[in-house]
């Protein structure tokens, strides 16, 4: 490998890491935050069906809204990491078209 | 030195080809909507704030003074999942190859929706049925917790995608 290959091989080690490390640290507080709140809510239900405080017409309606919530903490997690794929991609390709010597893309 | 200079061409025409293939910038999530962002955080300090005058329980017979919030509210929901739906999803395998994986290990998998229009859509059902049964039977506290939680957790997941977008 020559010098100006590696040189190239670096500077995308270097803006592939620097996008991930940072979105990385916003869905890791999205997914803790997300994941506390669930288990809060799964345990609200619990005791309220437990004490009768939710009754029959509400159970569904929550229990429902469960595996809605579930789901839908997955797909905006896949929604951020078609983000994030997305960042990626255009960042090498920007650092490989200015290394052939072409500036911008389109 | 000669492979060495192969290599190097043979990894530009593939850049080239791969270029070509995929018109170079890749869009695999809508833009960013600074409308949406701002009548999101508009509506969801409203929001939270009608859960916070309501956190103690509500009576039936008082309903009436709740009910142009409720209206007002599930009104502000239904535009912002207008909004939301309203950009056109780009066309690219990955949702389907992300699905596919998901698929196999028994994940879900049932939407194309955006994130933030499928939580619009649920807070605008729990908002529904609040109003249904405060006008009902009134609200006990744990009710209020449950509708409280599950909207917050809708809100996060709205808040985050729609923020993440701006790249």
């Amino acid at each position: 490998m020559n010098a100006t290959t590696a040189n190239l091989i670096d500077e995308i080690k270097k803006i592939v890491s620097a996008i991930i490390e940072k979105d990385i640290t916003t869905v890791s507080g999205f997914s803790e935050r997300q994941l506390e709140a669930i288990s809060k809510q799964t345990l609200i239900i619990k005791g309220g069906i437990a004490t009768g405080d939710i009754d029959d017409d509400l159970i569904d309606f929550f229990l429902e809204g469960l595996h809605a919530m579930t789901t839908n903490f997955v797909n905006t997690l896949k929604g951020i990491l078609k983000v994030v794929l997305e960042k990626v991609w255009n960042a090498v390709i920007s650092v490989l078209y200015q290394a052939i010597g072409i500036l911008g893309f389109n | 030195m000669k492979l060495q200079k192969t290599f190097s061409q043979k990894l530009i025409l593939i850049t080239l080809s791969l270029c070509l293939l995929s018109s170079c910038r890749a869009a695999l999530a809508p833009e960013y909507d600074k409308a949406i962002v701002q009548n999101l955080t508009e509506t969801t300090s409203k929001t939270l704030q009608f859960l916070a005058s309501v956190s103690i329980g509500t009576n039936a017979e008082t309903f009436s003074s709740r009910e142009n919030k409720y209206n007002e509210l599930i009104g502000e929901f239904e535009m912002l999942k207008l909004l939301a739906r309203a950009r056109p999803l780009p066309k690219n395998n990955v949702t389907q190859k992300i699905n596919k994986i998901l698929a196999s290990k028994n994940g879900p998998t049932n939407t194309d929706d955006y994130p933030s229009a499928f939580a619009f859509n649920r807070i605008v059902q729990n908002l529904n049925k609040m109003k249904a049964t405060d006008k009902k039977t009134g609200l006990n506290t744990t009710v209020v917790q449950a509708f409280k939680g599950e909207i917050v957790i809708f809100l996060d997941q709205a808040v985050t995608y729609e923020s993440f977008l701006k790249r």
